[in-house]
């Protein structure tokens, strides 16, 4: 059986790259990207499992990473915002003003990244039901919707 | 950092029980983490041992066939549930009470077995459980027994389980096969929210059954209700079964009428 005690070296693949890294047993997903990986796109907000701001995607599913021990994900693909560098999803919601003070952004980013990809057809009720996990305090919604929208439509063609 | 503590991922079924023995008081199960890992950084729990049991293999197997029911291993998560093809066709009411659970990205992480080993009194998972005649296989290093979920829940976020055990598997007869339900649950938003009360309706054949979340010490199932009785007769059967209390999400009188509401609107709507 594998024993974590004190400090361990974990092997995790973030953005297509394998990390080793010092990490505790206790360390969060969240608060190992942050802080021991300097991968401060992914933002902690209620760290509660609540406002999706710590959004990443493991082995391709959406999860907050507040809610998961760092360690529970050796083995498994990570993606954060910052292993997309111009996605059809980022510049939608430039362009539509799909934020404002940008803090919800990056989760709603990759949160948008795995919808589109499960759901490439038109499909309001999926949107709805997945982007229910991240909270934006500024935009309202309409401009993440009219994101969401435009991703799709370039994702397509 | 959460809290200082051990993390142990057993690769089988005999390293699990063995950790599960030898940390019985100072050790978690740790599943979807959507309960566990909140309440440690909260402050609410402090295991020294936190087990993994989701690397043994077969945790995640969700298994249904032609002629069996359906069976599920502790690393199910309610997403994987919703996924399958064959639970949304031979026990949709599964999926009516999964779908209300939390939000969708909790629900890639939070599992079935998670839901009802928390017995939070408003539980979803439990009144589906219940209505199906859901069993429970508990296993610990001493052996393995059964028991129906209407004996597992004990009280708030207490279980049948004891010391060192933990549920292996959770089984749903072939019985229940093509049950039809409706679940409504009252909450102050329309996205994710704890439920301020919950009413599960389930028609199998001419047998009805009703179980109600947050509205008692543990969920409660009702199975007095037959399809002769008159809402009313239905409602005050129901009612009989419950116990609201007043707290910060509604009072006692507010659960108990809605609980009467959705009563009837259940009864006319599964039919």
């Amino acid at each position: 059986m594998k024993d974590y005690a004190g400090p361990i070296e974990l092997s995790l693949r973030i953005n297509g790259e394998t990390r080793r890294v010092q990490a505790r047993p206790g360390d969060s997903l969240l608060r190992l990207l942050r802080e021991r990986l300097g991968l401060t796109g992914t933002k902690c907000g209620c760290e509660n499992g609540d406002c999706g701001a710590c959004t990443v995607l493991v082995d391709g599913a959406p999860i907050k990473s507040c809610m998961a021990l760092a360690v529970e994900c050796e083995g498994s693909d990570i993606l954060t915002i910052e292993g997309l560098r111009g996605h059809p999803v980022q510049k939608a919601f430039a362009v539509e003003n799909g934020f404002q003070c940008g803090f919800c952004t990056p989760g709603m980013i990759l949160n948008a990244v795995a919808l589109l990809s499960a759901h490439p057809e038109e499909d309001e009720e999926a949107d709805r039901e997945w982007m229910q996990s991240n909270i934006c305090r500024c935009t309202g919604y309409e401009g993440i919707r009219l994101a969401l929208a435009s991703a799709r439509r370039s994702l397509k063609d | 950092m959460l809290y200082e503590f051990s993390y142990l991922a057993p690769r089988s079924v005999a390293d699990l029980v063995q950790a599960l023995d030898e940390h019985k008081d100072d050790g978690k199960f740790l599943a979807g983490g959507t309960d566990l890992l909140p309440n440690i950084r909260n402050g609410l729990m402090r295991p020294r041992f936190v087990i993994d049991g989701k690397k043994v293999p077969g945790a995640d197997a969700l298994n249904g066939g032609a002629t069996e029911g359906l069976s599920m291993g502790p690393a199910v998560s309610i997403n994987d549930l919703l996924r399958s093809p064959f639970v949304r066709e031979q026990y949709p009411v599964l999926c009516v009470c999964a779908h209300e659970l939390a939000s969708h990205q909790i629900r890639n992480r939070a599992t079935v077995a998670g839901n009802v080993v928390n017995a939070s009194p408003c539980s979803d998972m439990a009144p589906a459980l219940l209505c199906l005649g859901a069993t429970a296989l508990l296993r610990s290093a001493g052996g393995e027994r059964e028991l129906a979920f209407k004996d597992f829940f004990t009280g708030v976020k207490k279980t049948a389980l004891k010391p060192g055990e933990y549920l292996e598997r959770i089984v749903i007869p072939a019985a229940s096969k093509g049950a039809r339900g409706s679940y409504k649950k009252l909450k102050r938003i329309a996205g994710h929210d704890l439920g301020i009360v919950g009413v599960l309706m389930v028609r199998l054949g001419d047998s009805l059954r009703f179980a109600v979340s947050s509205a008692a010490p543990t969920p409660v199932l009702v199975e007095s209700v037959t399809a002769k009785d008159s809402p009313e007769e239905a409602v005050a059967k129901v009612l009989a079964a419950v116990s609201p209390i007043s707290d910060v999400r509604g009072t006692k009188e507010y659960r108990e009428h809605m609980i009467g509401v959705y009563v009837r609107r259940l009864l006319a709507e599964v039919k």
